[in-house]
């Protein structure tokens, strides 16, 4: 049965999750992993297929294509800046916001920047569409950075996201994370996430926790998976049992099946 | 306690900022309170009924009556209003904003892609163009000369929205304020919560302060330290600090409003 805690995202109520977490580690093994490819082999798709917790909260609906814009640069720009400022406590978000902005076209300028990367996009828009980009990208480092430093623990700015390749199934998964917390010898992932949690907020919030599971050279779970709203001033969490991970695995399978299902109908 | 400031003050910032030495410890124990009143008004309006839809309650919700025409939402005032707000998140992050409108259009443009009110702009003719074109550099440069230079240090951050379920989901108050410095973490008080109207100050004005307040509290769970209008029209500035009798007054104007929408709905 999945243990989904919903809370306040007050600093006291984070804190209590994070701290909270069950000190029991659980780990994947090989044969999970086999077991997961096979489930995914079964499921016959014709172009790789690409999953996250945003497909599994809209049970597989096609989402429209991908383009840069102020929303979705925020998030990669606003964690960039927040290392920058965890690295240099006297720089302001603003100012590493900035800096990261001034290093990505700097990427372009130089030839670095393939065509429809962040960097190219960037280099396209005028001076005030920039300062837009910079004002989003602050709003987004702000919030993080005031959830990480209400946490009484030692934190980090999660490196990259979680991405898992099943092996043979032409499928690649991505857990989004933001915030790492170390704790023992397990650890605590924090996401956040814009606006308010939805009814499939929680199998997408579990799907992240498989998904970053797998990810992990040694398999192993963390203690408890946070997804945290602000807008909304809530938090949802999510532990790192075999039951919630295999609840995961089943929910990104049958996001899998129902998007095959759709290229089907679609195609017919 | 709410307090004038000149018609042109100094810097817009700094007023905000206030005097650091008088600060309050920061509140963090007023949200529940202010939750249970709303959760407990809520179920006197609704108890007999349950919407099939949440009932949204938006600051214009406070800021005009029910059923009355609002001078303010003509098409030409709401791109006004839009683009003077973009003017105010590039001069947050420090942006030199040289052409207001053009500039201010960009940022909209990239910001939104479509929608019925960039339409409409694009289907404004000539001299209308110019004609909103000089109203929103007009009240741009009332902004840009009143705001003051804001420190990358003071956290600013702007369009901050907010989205508080109440009433396991039946009412959601929606939020965005324009402007927002300072931080919920530490232990004095340091949020204050900038507003802009491109209209003159009214009584809707404070009400909208008061909510701000209120949603800001209940979504981070801490008193903000003040709340604060500007007008573009006049270069007035009104600022509340915030205490638990303003937080108080606005669960009641929220009840009154949502009481307004329930019927309506």
């Amino acid at each position: 049965m999945t243990t989904f805690t919903l809370r306040r995202s007050t600093p006291r109520d984070l804190n209590e999750l994070v701290v909270g977490a069950p000190g029991t580690l659980v780990a994947l093994t090989d044969d999970h992993r086999r077991s997961l490819s096979a489930r995914f082999r079964a499921v016959i798709s014709n172009d790789h297929r690409r999953l996250d917790a945003w497909s599994v909260e809209r049970a597989g609906q096609p989402s429209s294509s991908f383009r840069w814009s102020p929303a979705t640069a925020r998030r990669l720009l606003g964690n960039a800046a927040l290392r920058r400022v965890v690295r240099d406590a006297l720089v302001a978000p603003t100012e590493a916001v900035a800096d990261e902005i001034n290093d990505q076209l700097l990427r372009c300028a130089s030839g670095y920047a393939r065509p429809g990367s962040l960097a190219s996009w960037l280099a396209s828009l005028s001076a005030s569409e920039v300062a837009l980009v910079c004002a989003e990208a602050t709003n987004w480092a702000v919030q993080v950075l005031e959830i990480a430093q209400g946490l009484q623990v030692e934190w980090r700015v999660a490196t990259s996201d979680a991405y898992y390749d099943v092996a043979r199934a032409r499928t690649s998964l991505r857990a989004r994370r933001d915030l790492d917390v170390p704790l023992g010898e397990g650890r605590v992932v924090l996401r956040v996430r814009s606006g308010s949690p939805g009814k499939s907020a929680g199998p997408g919030l579990r799907s992240d926790l498989t998904i970053d599971t797998l990810a992990n050279p040694k398999g192993i779970a963390p203690r408890r998976f946070i997804g945290v709203w602000p807008d909304a001033g809530v938090a949802l969490s999510v532990d790192g049992t075999m039951a919630d991970l295999r609840a995961g695995a089943r929910d990104l399978v049958r996001t899998a099946v129902v998007q095959e299902r759709r290229h089907h109908q679609m195609a017919a | 306690m709410a307090t004038c400031t000149d018609p042109s003050p100094r810097s817009v910032v700094e007023a905000l900022r206030g005097d650091r030495r008088r600060r309050p410890r920061t509140d963090r124990s007023c949200a529940p309170g202010l939750r249970s009143i709303l959760e407990d008004g809520i179920f006197e309006l609704l108890y007999d009924t349950v919407p099939a839809t949440p009932l949204i309650v938006r600051a214009s919700s406070l800021r005009q009556q029910s059923l009355s025409t609002d001078i303010a939402l003509s098409a030409h005032a709401r791109v006004r209003g839009i683009l003077v707000n973009q003017v105010l998140r590039l001069l947050s992050v420090g942006a030199l904003v040289t052409d207001p409108f053009d500039d201010a259009l960009r940022a909209w443009r990239l910001e939104v892609g479509s929608g019925e009110l960039l339409d409409f702009v694009d289907r404004l003719s000539g001299d209308d163009l110019a004609r909103l074109a000089t109203d929103v550099t007009a009240h741009a440069v009332t902004l840009t000369r009143s705001l003051g230079p804001v420190s990358p240090h003071w956290l600013a951050r702007s369009a901050v929205r907010a989205s508080v379920l109440l009433a396991s989901g039946s009412v959601v108050l929606r939020d965005v304020v324009d402007l927002m410095v300072g931080t919920t973490v530490g232990e004095v008080a340091s949020v204050a919560l900038f507003d802009v109207t491109t209209s003159p100050l009214g009584e809707g004005a404070e009400r909208t302060m008061r909510y701000h307040a209120l949603v800001q509290t209940l979504r981070s769970g801490v008193v903000p330290l003040r709340t604060s209008s500007f007008s573009t029209a006049t270069g007035e500035m009104w600022s509340l600090d915030v205490d638990a009798e303003l937080l108080t007054r606005s669960t009641h104007e929220v009840l009154e409003a949502l009481s307004a929408i329930a019927r309506h709905a």
